[in-house]
């Protein structure tokens, strides 16, 4: 994506220096070694891909076309991936419930935290703390919570604390009703660190005179929050969004090590079904589609990211 | 925008071209006779996902095969994700010479993709080992009617597992028939113990008691069906089998629940029952439970104790059937490489000598009718090769049999309550599809 920006921009500009309007060269030149691997590893890829996905794929390779057998299969008859009813459940709807919560209460708490530790002397170590999740590899902040949330009271964190209020040990992994909200909460300790520390920096940038001026005319701090601050660090509140809502869609690390997208298939997400189905059971065709569909709910995040740079670039 | 179009029609270009080198490199091998396979280059590589005391016992038999064929064979452990990482190395075109492969659908869906080598195309003839092995063993590696996999070793899957010292202590004793079993539970409860444990977070120990539970109510020829593409999962014979389960498996009678089990793994499960600290008494897995219990995982100071510390008695009867049947798991080996040295190294393996060496191990059972029983080195291991070569009728572990399809999910379900029918008819739907896109 990023390098479509750059011959658009260059050719601009060159409209008025080059001589002529003879061929490119240089741009060629500059361009043409990103252009080669952009094309051997992302655009090749994908369109092998989509063919893919119209194909049984045996060992990964076309081997029968098979029209949209996978494509019917997917959205009609495989209950893992969507299942519709009431309440609709399945890979698709998991990952959307990964979207809207994970996404939202992680850039909620992010906001909250970086604006109430920019009023404390201790700033540091708060974010600090609030930071580390992030220094950690995503499977090891898996296994740490597969402890957590052991029902061993002896092992489990969780369950040795709700032992002391006597509340039995609860199996939060164990149950399809609550394994998804569980995961979710682990994926939003991992993420509210990266979301603090880049709206606290973007809360410091807000003029002091702004937030005094706001003061001076008997604003409460809750009005100052969100009609001030909130408004001021949209952007960055975006980037925060636009980031967790891409690294979500392709969530795959911590379902595999907590769940291995289980009971049953409860916890699966997209692009863990597409591990599922393509790798371990071989339907390298079936798992293209699913792959497929990952990438068409990418595209409209991708899209709104590209507008929003240009109209930065128009703002600039 | 005008780059990306100029760019497309070559892409689809590289793309059909790599598709036609793609066919035809997949099926230029193969062809049959001993003329056609090529000389080996002296040493083999076998992959399997076995690691500790498992793993000591198959290396000693590749040195075995080493000193009895000068050619060198190399062991690779898989531990997990066995099947991505196979699939992985063959996509990649660097498959190992022998595969040590966990479930027959995983057999029939590389045999399908043309990426192993059937027993004819090694150059090897069946009938010549045929006799070594007990009947039915061998035809679970018959993919498409021709042989692919040699049945390599074996556990029985009907065994139940405890402690006879503290079942002396508790003054309860093994039960024959199922509602023996159901008689025992309570008894431990009353004299206040828990009386199970399960570890139903890998659910295949589900699948594994469905299969037996199964096989003795119905018979062989219902579960034959069953595990076909012909099976019915709406049939009323699943739902009275699940019945059973869920009769022993309840909130009360399994340490930490049902929801507690779902969350506990099959070691943990193990350990349950065996490790120094115990909080349940029953546990029921197959045959190599009893090699983990007394290893380094959960306790190994019962090693030395079988029989005393820990012990198994028969998958009992139920309703007065399934006398003598027994389910068992056990991994085949297939060849993904054609060459002598691979036709030898699977030549070897059907043989006495290596069965020999490879039960001495203490881990597995034999499937080659000529190993001596007294070979096995610890009392429960004999037990287990007897109840599974005196068995009237063994079958295969069923699951394994399913095109992928999750059983164990379904049970999951069943053991929490559910409601059956709706989850049984998707999965018949589900079933019958995937045998269907095999």
């Amino acid at each position: 994506m990023t390098a479509a920006n750059p011959p658009a921009t260059g050719s601009g500009t060159d409209d008025a220096k080059r001589p002529g309007g003879g061929f490119p060269w240089a741009a060629l030149i500059f361009l043409g070694p990103a252009g080669l691997l952009l094309l051997a590893f992302l655009a090749f890829p994908t369109v092998y891909t989509i063919f893919l996905s119209f194909n049984r794929g045996r060992g990964g390779e076309f081997s029968n076309w098979v029209g949209f057998d996978n494509w019917v299969r997917l959205f009609t008859q495989d209950p893992n991936f969507l299942r519709l009813g009431f309440p609709p459940s399945g890979a698709l709807i998991n990952n959307l419930l990964w979207i809207v919560f994970y996404v939202s209460l992680t850039v909620l708490l992010g906001l909250i935290l970086a604006v109430m530790a920019t009023r404390v002397r201790y700033e540091a170590l708060i974010k600090g703390i609030v930071f580390l999740p992030q220094a950690i590899a995503a499977t090891s902040l898996a296994i740490i919570w597969r402890f957590v949330y052991s029902p061993d009271p002896n092992t489990g964190l969780m369950n040795a604390i709700l032992g002391i209020g006597n509340v039995g040990p609860v199996s939060l992994l164990g149950n399809p009703d609550t394994v998804t909200w569980a995961l979710i909460a682990v994926g939003i300790w991992g993420s509210v660190g990266f979301a603090t520390v880049i709206l606290s920096a973007a809360i410091k940038g807000i003029s002091s005179e702004v937030l005094e001026a706001a003061r001076v005319d008997g604003a409460t701090e809750t009005q100052i929050f969100w009609r001030i601050i909130v408004p001021m660090v949209s952007l960055p509140i975006s980037v925060v969004a636009v980031t967790l809502i891409v690294n979500v869609i392709k969530l795959f690390d911590i379902i595999f090590v907590m769940t291995a997208g289980g009971p049953g298939a409860s916890s699966r997400v997209i692009a863990f079904s597409m591990y599922q189905e393509a790798f371990p059971q071989g339907q390298f065709g079936y798992g293209a589609a699913i792959a497929v569909v990952m990438l068409l709910l990418l595209v409209p995040v991708m899209i709104f990211n590209i507008r929003r740079f240009r109209a930065e670039a128009v703002q600039s | 925008m005008t780059k990306f179009r100029l760019a497309a029609p070559f892409m689809v270009a590289v793309l059909a071209l790599s598709a036609c080198t793609g066919d035809s490199g997949s099926s230029g091998d193969g062809g049959g006779g001993d003329a056609d396979v090529p000389e080996g280059d002296g040493s083999i590589v076998v992959t399997s996902l076995w690691g500790g005391a498992e793993e000591e016992a198959f290396t000693a038999v590749l040195t075995a095969f080493t000193e009895s064929t000068g050619i060198e064979a190399e062991y690779e452990a898989n531990r997990t994700d066995y099947a991505t990482v196979l699939r992985t190395r063959i996509t990649g075109g660097e498959p190992p010479d022998v595969a040590i492969i966990p479930g027959i659908g995983t057999l029939r869906s590389l045999a399908r993709d043309g990426s192993l080598i059937s027993i004819s195309e090694l150059g090897l003839d069946q009938s010549s080992f045929e006799g070594n092995y007990a009947p039915g063993i061998l035809d679970v590696g018959v993919v498409d009617d021709e042989l692919y996999g040699i049945m390599v070793k074996l556990n029985s899957k009907a065994t139940m597992w405890y402690s006879p010292e503290r079942f002396t202590e508790l003054g309860v004793e093994p039960a024959t028939d199922f509602e023996g079993l159901l008689q025992l539970t309570e008894d431990i409860k009353d004299a206040g113990a828990t009386p199970w444990s399960l570890g139903a977070g890998d659910s295949w120990t589900l699948t594994d008691f469905f299969e037996v539970a199964y096989l003795k109510m119905h018979g062989p020829e219902a579960y034959d069906t069953l595990f076909s593409p012909e099976g019915d999962w709406t049939d009323e014979t699943v739902q009275a089998t699940i019945d059973k389960m869920t009769e022993l498996y309840t909130d009360d009678n399994v340490d930490g629940g049902i929801d507690g089990a779902i969350a506990t793994l099959f070691v943990d499960g193990i350990s349950k029952v065996f490790s120094t600290s115990p909080s349940a008494e029953l546990y029921y897995e197959g045959g190599f439970v009893g090699g983990i219990a007394t290893g380094a995982d959960v306790n190994p100071d019962l090693a030395g104790q079988e029989g005393e510390a820990i012990d198994w008695f028969d998958f009992p009867t139920i309703d007065g059937n399934g006398e003598g049947l027994v389910t068992y798991g056990g991994d085949v080996m297939a060849a993904l490489v054609a060459d002598t040295d691979v036709a030898a190294f699977m030549e070897y393996l059907t043989t006495a000598e290596a069965g020999q060496v490879w039960a001495a191990g203490g881990t597995i059972i034999s499937p080659i009718v000529d190993v001596d029983t007294s070979v096995y080195p610890t009392v429960l291991i004999q037990k287990e090769a007897e109840q599974v070569t005196s068995a009237e009728a063994v079958r295969f572990d069923g699951s394994d049999l399913l095109p992928g399809t999750d059983l164990g999910a379904v049970l999951q379900s069943a053991i929490r309550g559910d409601d059956m029918g709706p989850i049984l008819e998707e999965f018949q739907t589900l079933t019958a599809a995937a045998w269907e896109s095999e």
